[in-house]
């Protein structure tokens, strides 16, 4: 554990991405490469499975240190996290010489998963006399399992990538999926990039700008292609004889997380790059983005999850295809090409094409996007017919018209300190309206869209209105009035106020209103029932899951 | 048998001495055992403390209170009782109160710590027929390490931010700790600043021969904080006083962060397990040291302990009508 344990702790203790990508660096430069290859797998997310039952080892720990068991039960209840209670508790061997992140693995873990009980005993006992206090923590972690630092994937393909000289999405590539530290050298994993990896590298995204002006500044509908934007998440979907991936705009690998859609890529044909968008979709059509959420984040889900929460990828655009890149060839072009590889895909398959929104007028385009929030999408796309995929965003080329948002007045009750150049400062709200019985309830958390000017004031209110203290978020006494903007709402059992906003943000200070003015919850559950798809009202699939055209 | 103390709504109360150990509310006659506001409430007619607590005890409730300092050992008789202070160990002049009438013999431990801790007296073990026993850190969990390992993690983290360019901001509480962590300070690292709650106690510590670095008043508004180390009291941890120490790294010393929860919860960068209660061992030591019959735990969750000294054939139970207290930890 020598070097891992003081990157645990230190990991543990950092509070910032940027410190903690560092720290990683530090200890993968410095570490033996059987080490760091172990180091790399757990901070994966990877887990050894069945070294040790935890009631077992509950009773041999409260046994080695002379403890009944209920004395490590109600400690384990007051810190609240087992490993962290048996390091507590077992304290380990101060005079104990370091052993190695992977002799650890090796003799304390892995040699754990076949031995029968009275041998496992032995062995945990081994390792509390072999392992210094500061070990006993990450050992822990890794026999219990639960090893969740703060570091999220593509944080660590980062630092991966910057200890090898390579690309952080070579290195999500190579650490995806099922490998054996034993087996696949860290030299493997950090090694430089060869021709064949640039394929699980995405493209940069071709983004939309908002659309600002009356659409009919955009001249001739027929030049423009409509669709509807869809409420998911974005990603490209890359397929190579050697692998697929998934990846979103926040350059992270998600592919694991969708079986269905990476299983479709025997399917494919190779050298392929599609951008599109993930979707919760079930029999009865498009669901809504919280569904996906039970998506999210979840690696390798279990039958149940797939069948009760199933997904689409919505594809739009086609960036390559048989390895040839597409991106300046034009959006009516590409589209022919995706459409023409949906012919050849076998019906039932999770995979659709964005079907175009047909109008001949803006007018009735306009009309269209009023169905939006009934469809459960948040408005339209306009893509020029004859634009290239370009890097980022490029005036005149994509655009968003989405639906305007809602606005509710909502009362700041709570508040808690900023980051970055807002540290110190009150700048993270917490914001309630009126319930029936005229009660505060708490529906939303918002960062300051104020000007420097007003967040100073409003920070001075705070300060002097403190009510009490639940972490780092102080109660306020209502005073502070904002005009909120969101983009809908949904109902969620996980909130006591029963809704839960999207993408809540402050418009501005209503100086005007008293807390007794804001808006209602029942106003706020009404906007989560209109954003609902409806039932049969979402885009239209025949039985085979085909789309209909609208 | 007519036990020396019993418990009333203000406190422990001596039926022979007529006075209280710690009491809330207004007595005539209050004995208490350290200078915490916890123990150390205003509103009584007499005070009577340890002979180091006396000059604490004013600075906190006002010159102008009429109290008295006994030193430790010696044995005042008060009515039928006779009483004595002895080091507690827990800061400057705290004492446990030993209370004996008709030959029966109980021991108020108020708040203690055997571990040595070179800012205060060191603790004493007293023979008791009862003893009352703190046990804020009731549980097997919390096992101190000796001081000086963390006056080195401290001295170590302080060096590492002023390596980094950042001031050192510790929160530690005003009486007690605050000393403690100054006097532990390698003033070669940087300059030393202290909260304006904490200076007016320094001197009494000074004068019971307890060195500290040179420990300036922060000035107002912004300066050059860089490598400075600031001790504060925890109470003004979101208070604009600290927004001047811009890129501070903030740490907590306090028992309670020996459990990463606590410190995550309290969004601090750091967390330095340095108690001026006893830990597990230390309560077992102690109160197994006292030989008393009977102990009575106050201050918190000792059903634990009372539960595990019970197994281990050692009567223990809560103390009833305990005062309840914020902990001054």
């Amino acid at each position: 554990m020598q070097g891992f344990s003081e990157l645990f702790h230190d990991l543990d203790e950092m509070t910032k991405t940027g410190d903690r990508l560092a720290r990683m660096v530090e200890y993968f430069r410095a570490a033996r490469p059987e080490d760091a290859g172990w180091a790399a797998w757990f901070l994966a997310g990877n887990r050894i499975k069945g070294a040790v039952r935890t009631g077992e080892l509950r009773q041999w720990a409260a046994h080695r240190v002379s403890l009944p068991l209920w004395l490590l039960e109600e400690s384990y209840e007051r810190v609240g996290d087992l490993a962290e209670t048996l390091a507590l508790l077992v304290r380990g061997n101060q005079e104990a010489v370091p052993m190695s992140l992977s002799q650890v693995v090796e003799d304390g873990l892995l040699s754990l998963v076949s031995a029968d009980p009275v041998e496992k005993q032995e062995i945990l006992l081994g390792m509390w006399d072999r392992l210094r206090p500061m070990d006993l923590l990450p050992f822990h972690k890794l026999l219990t399992g639960g090893f969740r630092i703060g570091v999220s994937r593509g944080n660590l393909c980062k630092a991966l990538a910057e200890v090898g000289g390579t690309d952080p999405a070579v290195i999500a590539q190579r650490i995806s999926g099922e490998w054996d530290p034993r087996t696949r050298a860290f030299g493997q994993i950090v090694g430089e990039e060869g021709p064949d990896d640039a394929w699980c590298r995405p493209f940069p995204f071709c983004l939309a700008s908002p659309l600002q002006e009356e659409p009919d500044t955009l001249g001739d509908p027929a030049n423009w292609w409509a669709e509807w934007k869809w409420d998911g998440i974005r990603c490209q979907f890359l397929n190579e004889e050697k692998g697929a991936m998934l990846w979103t705009r926040g350059d992270e690998s998600v592919g694991e997380s969708f079986p269905e859609l990476l299983g479709m890529a025997p399917h494919l044909p190779p050298g392929l790059a599609m951008d599109g968008e993930i979707l919760a979709w079930g029999p009865e059509g498009l669901r809504s983005f919280s569904r996906l959420q039970k998506r999210l984040g979840r690696k390798q889900p279990g039958p149940s999850v797939l069948k009760k929460e199933p997904v689409r990828f919505m594809a739009y655009d086609l960036m390559r295809v048989d390895g040839e890149d597409l991106r300046t060839i034009a959006f009516g072009e590409r589209r022919k090409k995706l459409e023409h590889l949906f012919e050849q895909l076998p019906a039932g398959f999770p995979l659709q094409l964005s079907p175009r929104v047909d109008a001949c007028t803006w007018e009735e385009l306009s009309r269209k996007r009023e169905e939006s929030r009934d469809r459960g999408v948040e408005g339209l796309m306009l893509k020029r017919a004859d634009s290239i995929y370009s890097s980022g965003r490029v005036k005149g080329d994509w655009y968003k018209w989405k639906v305007d948002p809602f606005v509710a007045d909502m009362v700041v009750v709570g508040a808690q300190l900023g980051h970055g150049k807002r540290a110190n400062l009150y700048s993270d709200y917490t914001l309630a309206v009126l319930d029936d019985t005229g009660e505060l309830v708490t529906v939303a958390k918002a960062y300051s869209g104020l000007s420097d000017q007003e967040l100073k004031e409003v920070d001075r209110y705070i300060r002097k209105n403190v009510t009490g203290k639940f972490g780092p978020v102080r109660s306020v006494r209502p005073g502070l009035v904002f005009e909120v903007a969101f983009e809908g709402a949904r109902a969620s059992g996980r909130h006591k106020s029963g809704v839960a906003l999207r993408f809540p943000r402050i418009q501005r200070w209503r100086k005007d209103k008293e807390p007794k003015e804001v808006d209602s919850l029942e106003n706020l559950l009404g906007y989560a029932r209109m954003g609902e798809p409806k039932q049969g009202d979402g885009p239209r699939t025949d039985d085979a899951g085909n789309l209909l055209l609208f | 048998m007519v036990e020396p103390l019993v418990v009333r709504p203000q406190g422990l109360y001596c039926p022979a001495g007529d006075f209280y150990i710690d009491p809330r509310g207004r007595v005539e006659r209050a004995l208490v055992t350290h200078a915490h506001s916890d123990h150390a409430r205003p509103g009584h007619a007499n005070y009577l403390v340890s002979e180091t607590c006396l000059p604490l005890l004013k600075l906190r409730l006002g010159q102008e209170i009429t109290a008295e300092g006994l030193p430790y050992g010696e044995i005042r008789r008060i009515g039928g009782a006779q009483v004595s202070f002895h080091p507690a160990g827990h800061i400057l002049g705290s004492a446990q109160v030993r209370v004996e009438v008709g030959g029966r013999v109980w021991v108020v431990s108020g708040d203690y710590k055997p571990q040595p801790d070179r800012s205060c007296e060191a603790f004493e073990l007293v023979k008791c027929d009862v003893f009352v026993s703190e046990c804020t850190f009731g549980l097997p969990v919390y096992q101190w390490k000796e001081e000086g390992i963390i006056h080195q993690e401290i001295n170590q983290w302080w060096s590492e931010n002023a390596l980094a360019g950042r001031p050192s901001l510790l929160f530690a509480y005003s009486l007690g700790k605050a000393q403690r962590v100054l006097r532990g300070l390698d003033p070669s690292i940087g300059p030393v600043f202290a909260h304006g709650a904490v200076h007016p106690f320094l001197p009494v510590y000074e004068s019971s021969g307890v060195k500290f670095p040179k420990v300036q008043k922060p000035r107002e508004g912004d300066g050059d904080w860089a490598g400075a180390m600031i001790v504060a009291p925890p109470a003004v941890e979101d208070a604009g006083w600290t927004r001047r120490f811009k890129g501070a790294q903030r740490g907590f010393a306090s028992g309670w962060m020996a459990v990463r929860g606590a410190r995550r919860r309290r969004n601090l960068d750091r967390g330095f397990v340095l108690s001026d209660h006893a830990d597990w061992a230390g309560l077992l030591g102690v109160i197994e040291g006292t030989g008393a019959e009977e102990i009575k735990l106050t201050h918190g969750d000792g059903e634990p302990l009372a539960r595990y000294l019970g197994e281990r054939g050692i009567q223990a139970s809560m103390l009833g009508g305990a005062p309840l207290r914020t902990e001054e930890e």
